[in-house]
This record gives C-alpha cells, sequence and structure tokens, in this order.
C-alpha cells in the first residue's frame, strides 16, 4: 500500500520543516528506518528515517522547500502499484479537501468566520435556541459544533444528555410539586433520584416564610453592619442602685399624671439622667467623621423603640432643658407614633445619643450596637433585687445595669467609663438632675 | 399502471379535456399537423380537426390576445408558446389583459384559459431559447401558475388547469418532455397550489421545482449512501405557493435547501425562504436557509457553460452537505 509521507514534527516548536537534501532519488528502493532524506527546522539539521519500505516513488516537496508539519513530501510505494492521485494529493497539501465546486463555500465560510462575535451576543440556530429556551437551559453553558461557533441544535441536546438528571416517576412528580430542581440533587453516575432523596430535602429546606429584605429591614441591616464594620466597640458595664429612682418615680408618677397626663417611666428618668449626665461628659455626645470630632450643642436623646417588623430610634429634643413631665408627655407620644408609624422625620432625626432598654424582657445585661454616625449607647437592663455590700453589710438592693457601648475612634475608655460613672451617680442620687 | 413518457402524460391529459369539454381547444405555433415543435399536440389534429387545433401565424401577442378573447366568450382555450422565453411577447394580452379581466369586471368575467410553453436549458438553444423564468410571471395577481416535475402531475394538472376559471401558466421544461413516470389511465387531477412531498427525509428538506425535483431526488439517493437523509419536497405550483407544506417539512427537518431553476435574483426561491424565516418554522431552523439558482447570467451556449449556468446534481449534494455541517 502506498504511504503518502508527511513533514515529521522533530520538536515540540516545530511547525514547518524545509527539505535539505533527498538522499534518494525517485525510484530508488527505501528500507523503513533507512535514512532517505535531511529536513531542517527552526533550530537543527535532522537526519530522517523512512516509515515504510518500497520505491521513493513521488517526491512532492523538492530540495530547498519548505511545509507545514503534516503536510506531504513524498510517497513510498510498491514498483508497480498505482499513486493516489496527484492532484488529489497536492490539493491536500493545499489544505483544499474539496473539489473546486466547494471553493465558494469556503470563502463564504472564512467571510463568516471573520465576522466578530458581538459581544454579550451567542450565536445559535433558532432551533438551538428553541430547544435552550423550553429546556431552561443556558446556552453560554453550550458548547459550538456549527460553522463559525454557532450552537445549533444538536449541541443543546447533547448538553442535556450529558446534564440529564434521572429520576422516577413519582420523584419527578414531587419535583414539580414542590418545585425543586431536581439538577441540584446530584447522585452518582447512572444513581436514580428516589422519593426519599426528595422527603430528605423537603425536610432540609421546610421554610415557613421569608421575608424580603426592604424598607426598614434593609435599613437596619445596613446601618448595624456598617457600625460594626467601621467603629471599633469597646464595652464599658456597671451596676446601678435604683432605690432612689424607684422612691423617687412612686412619688412622682401622680404628680406626672396630674401635670400631663402620663404615667412616669424608668425610661423617662434614664433619658432625664443621660441628658445631665452628658452635659458633663461633651465627648459623648459627639459624632466622628475622618476629619474631626463633632462636639453637639444639642442633647437629644434617641429612645430605641421595638415594632412588630422592626426598630425604631425617636428622639427626644434637648432632653437636658426639659422637665421630666415633659420628657415623658414627649417620651409617650414618640412611642404611640412609632407603633402606629406616623413618625414624621424630624421624630427621628437628629439624635446625639441612644439609650436602649431591654429589661421589660428580664435581659440583665447586653451590649448594643452604636447608632452610627454618633458615638455611644447605652443599653439598659432588667432592675433587679440583689443582694449587695452597703457599709459592709450585705444587704438587698434593686439593681440595674447599664453597659456603655463606645466607638474607641472618638472615645477613650476612661473618658466613657467617666460618663457611666455619671450616669450611675445620678441615679443613685436622683437631686443631681436638678443641679 | 403504465410508465409513461412526461410528453405523452401531457398529450393525453389535453386529449382527455378535448373529449370530455368541447370549449376547450388548442392554439399556438405549429400545433397542428406539425404536432408541435417538440410534439406534445402530435395526433390531436388528425383527432380533433383544424377547429379546435388551431395553427396561427408566428405572433405570441395574437396568440394569447385569441385565447384570452376566447376565454371571455366562454371557450377553454390552451395557448401553446413555442418556447418559454416567447412569453416576453404575450405578456400584454396575458398580464395586462388576461390576468386583469376578472377583477376589472367585478367577477362578471371570468377568463378560463392556459397558456402552457417550455422553458429551461441543456438542450444547446442558447440564450433566446433557454430561458426558465415563472417567478417573473408568478409575481402578478391573477395569473396562476404550475410547473409540473413528473409526468403523474404533469397530467393531473394540466386538467385542473383546463377547469380552472382563471388564466393558468403551464411552465414544463424541455428536459422532462423525455422522463418516464408511472401514469394511470384515465381521469384523474392534481390540485393547484399544493406543493408535494416527493421523497420523505429526516436531516433536510429541499424545495425544488421543475427540472431540479429529479435532480434533487438523484442526489437524494446519493446522499443516502452517506447517511444523509434528504426530504424532497416538489412545490409544483408557485402561485397560489403552498408554504403551509414547506413549513411543515422544516420543522421536522430543521434545514432547508431551495433549488431553483431560474437566475437567482428575485427568484421565487427567495419567496419561500422569507416565507419559511417569517414563519413558525423559525424557532426550527437549525442553519440559514440556503438557495441553490441558476446563475445572473443569460444562458450560454457553449455546452459546458450551460451546464453550470444552473444547479446540477454535484451542486446539490455540495449544498446539502454545506447546510448539514
Amino acid at each position: 500500500m502506498a504511504t503518502i509521507v508527511k513533514m515529521p514534527k522533530l520538536g515540540t516548536t516545530m511547525t514547518e520543516g524545509t527539505i535539505v537534501k533527498w538522499l534518494k532519488n525517485e525510484g530508488d528502493p527505501v528500507e523503513k528506518g533507512e535514512i532517505y532524506v535531511e529536513i531542517q527546522t527552526d533550530k537543527v539539521n535532522i537526519e530522517d528515517e523512512a516509515e515504510a519500505s518500497g520505491i521513493l516513488r513521488k517526491i512532492i516537496v523538492k530540495e530547498g522547500e519548505t511545509v507545514k508539519v503534516g503536510e506531504p513530501i513524498a510517497i513510498i510505494a510498491e514498483a508497480d502499484e498505482e499513486l493516489p492521485d496527484l492532484e488529489v494529493v497536492e490539493d491536500v497539501a493545499d489544505g483544499k479537501q474539496e473539489e473546486s465546486a466547494s471553493v465558494l463555500t469556503q470563502e463564504e465560510d472564512k467571510i463568516a468566520e471573520a465576522i466578530e462575535a458581538v459581544p454579550g451576543k451567542i450565536k445559535a440556530s433558532p432551533a438551538a435556541k428553541r430547544v435552550a429556551r423550553e429546556k431552561q437551559i443556558d446556552l453560554s453553558d453550550v458548547t459550538p459544533s456549527g460553522p463559525g461557533g454557532r450552537i445549533v441544535e444538536r449541541d443543546v441536546l447533547a448538553y442535556i444528555q450529558e446534564h440529564k438528571v434521572r429520576a422516577t416517576p413519582v420523584a419527578k412528580k414531587i419535583a414539580i410539586k414542590e418545585q425543586i430542581d431536581l439538577g441540584s440533587l446530584q447522585k452518582a453516575p447512572g444513581e436514580r433520584i428516589t422519593k426519599e432523596d426528595l422527603e430528605e430535602r423537603l425536610i432540609e429546606q421546610e421554610i415557613v416564610d421569608t421575608i424580603p429584605v426592604t424598607g426598614m429591614r434593609k435599613i437596619i441591616a445596613d446601618s448595624m453592619a456598617y457600625s460594626k464594620q467601621v467603629a471599633p466597640h469597646i464595652y464599658l458595664s456597671l451596676e446601678v442602685d435604683m432605690s432612689k429612682v424607684i422612691d423617687l418615680r412612686e412619688r412622682l408618677i401622680p404628680l406626672v399624671q396630674s401635670h400631663r397626663d402620663v404615667k412616669l417611666s424608668y425610661n423617662h428618668i434614664l433619658i432625664k439622667a443621660v441628658a445631665t449626665a452628658l452635659k458633663l461628659n461633651p465627648l459623648i455626645n459627639s459624632s466622628f467623621t475622618e476629619e474631626k470630632i463633632i462636639l453637639k450643642q444639642n442633647i437629644n436623646i434617641g429612645l430605641a423603640v421595638a415594632l412588630e417588623d422592626g426598630l425604631i430610634v425617636p428622639v427626644i429634643k434637648d432632653a437636658d432643658k426639659k422637665g421630666l413631665a415633659v420628657i415623658a408627655k414627649e417620651t409617650q407620644e414618640l412611642i404611640q407614633k412609632a407603633k402606629t408609624k406616623k413618625l414624621l422625620p424630624d421624630d427621628y432625626q437628629g439624635g446625639t445619643f441612644t439609650i436602649t432598654n431591654l429589661g421589660m424582657f428580664d435581659i440583665e445585661n447586653f451590649c448594643a450596637i452604636i447608632n452610627q454616625p454618633e458615638t455611644a449607647i447605652l443599653a439598659v437592663g432588667k432592675i433587679i433585687k440583689k443582694p449587695v455590700v452597703v457599709d459592709d453589710e450585705i444587704t438587698i438592693r434593686p439593681m440595674m445595669n447599664l453597659t456603655l457601648s463606645c466607638d474607641h475612634r472618638a472615645i477613650d475608655g476612661a473618658v466613657g467609663a467617666k460618663f457611666l460613672q455619671n450616669v450611675k451617680q445620678i441615679l443613685e442620687e436622683p437631686m443631681n438632675m436638678l443641679l | 399502471m403504465a410508465e409513461k413518457l412526461y410528453i405523452e402524460a401531457l398529450r393525453e391529459g389535453l386529449r382527455e379535456e378535448m373529449i370530455r369539454d368541447e370549449n376547450v381547444f388548442i392554439i399556438g405555433e405549429d400545433v397542428g399537423l406539425y404536432g408541435g415543435a417538440f410534439g406534445v399536440t402530435k395526433g390531436l389534429f388528425e383527432e380533433f380537426g383544424e377547429n379546435r387545433i388551431i395553427d396561427t401565424p408566428i405572433s405570441e401577442a395574437a396568440i394569447a390576445g385569441a385565447a384570452v378573447g376566447a376565454a371571455l366568450c366562454g371557450m377553454r382555450p390552451v395557448a401553446e408558446i413555442m418556447f418559454f422565453d416567447f412569453f416576453t411577447i404575450a405578456m400584454d394580452q396575458l398580464v395586462n389583459q388576461g390576468a386583469k379581466n376578472r377583477y376589472m369586471f367585478g367577477g362578471k368575467a371570468k377568463v378560463p384559459m392556459v397558456i402552457r410553453g417550455p422553458m429551461g436549458c441543456g438542450t444547446g438553444a442558447a440564450a433566446q431559447h433557454s430561458q426558465s423564468f415563472p417567478s417573473v410571471l408568478a409575481h402578478f395577481p391573477g395569473l396562476k401558475l404550475v410547473m409540473p416535475a413528473t409526468p403523474y402531475d404533469v397530467k393531473g394538472l394540466i386538467k385542473s388547469a383546463i377547469r380552472d376559471d382563471n388564466p393558468v401558466v403551464f411552465a414544463e421544461h424541455k428536459l422532462l418532455y423525455w422522463t418516464k413516470g408511472e401514469v394511470p389511465e384515465g381521469d384523474y387531477t392534481v390540485p393547484i397550489g399544493k406543493a408535494d412531498v416527493k421523497r420523505q427525509g429526516k436531516d433536510i428538506t429541499i424545495v425544488a421545482g421543475s427540472i431540479m425535483v429529479p435532480r434533487s431526488l438523484e442526489a437524494a439517493q446519493k446522499l443516502e449512501e452517506e447517511g444523509i437523509d434528504v426530504e424532497v419536497m416538489d412545490i409544483r405550483s408557485l402561485k397560489p405557493l403552498d408554504l403551509q407544506t414547506v413549513v411543515s417539512s422544516v420543522k421536522k427537518t430543521g434545514r432547508v435547501l431551495i433549488v431553483e431553476d431560474d437566475p437567482i435574483s428575485y427568484g421565487w426561491g427567495a419567496e419561500v425562504a422569507a416565507g419559511i424565516v417569517g414563519s413558525e418554522a423559525f424557532d426550527y431552523l437549525d442553519a440559514p436557509v440556503k438557495r441553490l439558482a441558476g446563475l445572473d447570467i443569460p444562458i450560454p451556449y457553449n455546452p459546458n457553460l450551460e451546464k453550470h449556468a444552473v444547479p446540477q446534481v454535484p451542486n446539490i449534494i455540495d449544498a446539502v452537505k454545506e447546510v448539514l455541517r
């Protein structure tokens, strides 16, 4: 059988070779393994061995000529054998495997392939697009096999076949009903997804409800995450003996009631006490920016109010300048407005310090996240009767934990501690509020 | 069923219609004793006489005009144009009169005439005796146009054309006259406006007309040896055009090659291609619609060049493979 000898690849980087010298002439016999041609690569001259025995019937590439690797250079065949059609061989050499009739076709191909792919557009036949649409397949996952990189129908079908999920009919039914993507339940190849697999999944993902993260939820999520990211929090904690506050409150309740028709609460007293302490510690009543710490003139105390679906902080403005009855009245009105979602922007903007109290939920102490751009927040726990040592004697006192979160960028530990100590002093001797 | 030549089947259809309806008559150049330039009417003069087989002077305008007039008066003329090329001379009578009368008289007039003639190259008859331009005539409202490709269809369609109350252009192809096929004895008709699947296949639809139908069938047979399953659709009637049958086939195969004998520019294949792309078959196309048609040149006299002027079997094979790449 005739052997069409091709330009060999004589090195990993060799892409073309030059015939330096034919050591045999056309018509000479050659033995397999015999050196019969000298080839020059980009690096060296190599003597190449014949890959078949026979007669060197035809030299296609003459001495001094260069061709690409893989192109025919000679034909070795039996003496009387009919040679393969030289034209065909030469056509192959030119990279033309089809007859001249298809020249136009190839030209068209070149044009088609010269047209650059449009960015963001996937080249696919309408049929491929239809199948992809029907089977919900992303065409960008499919490997094209059509001319010019076109995805054709068979490519999509092949993709489906490859990614086919095998499942029992019952499993398929459940999957449709429960809207479970069978593809997400990967099993070992050849193994079918069963009813049990789906039930397992259903238990895993039993969802009672979903809550969209929009509106207030989104604001809370964003501002809390932001505060924890930018502000290094330090936490200072102490306990306050609330005996005198309790006593004061009991005596003030009827007065405030008659004055302002509102029941005085511990929060109201806390607001007043904190406002008084802030006046003594102006650095706590501030906001932090990269360039400067801004000390605020007005003391506007925010009070965190839990709502059914979130949290809002209405602000009692100039709390240091207001008496307890006014604070009580305003606070009650603001909480009412907050719960009925009637707060106006002015009601919850402009705060300079925030108090958050979870005592009503029996929380003894907790650490709050600073409400940016403020620099501190006071977390208030439940008043609990505890045995404490007073004048070297164990006695029972109503104690309340306060935890101050400070933004350490603006407030150092001692500064925060002094403020908190002042709050404690005021609460333990409420007459301080009158000073 | 007897095998007959296309020309015999056509003659049989004409004869049976002349026996069936005395209003049917034939008019044309040398259609009488000579039997027509290609012999279509051979023997009819002897059977029906000079009143029903009428020889005319060399004037296609006169032939067409006389046919339109006779049809308006209630006759059913079959006018022969010796070469399809000469339709150009008959155009005014055919297009401006025959095609419009029914509309211009609000339906009170009708023009039940057939005008037929052989088109196409391949006989070495040079540029003025070799053209195929059925698309041109299919353009005009009021004319119907059929181009049967088989002996069976030519007999059935000539009967439908004669019985139709509108002018029907009946385009034959010279090379088809001597092709053979089964033709039933006696009366049957093939409807105008219905394409016909001549070969079932699943890989690609070839939509062909006239002489390109047997060529496409031959190509399909050769492609079958390579495992390519070709559906061959004979469009058969250009006006009305049966797009629905084409669309159904393309929906099945997803690939289509249209093979025409006319020069490619503004040919009927463009009409079919537009119909496919604009139909529900669009979503089933898996490759661009391809047309293979005659070159945009007058038919050359040189036999080698003449052969290359219109698609031949190897060209159809190549084109199919290209669409299937």
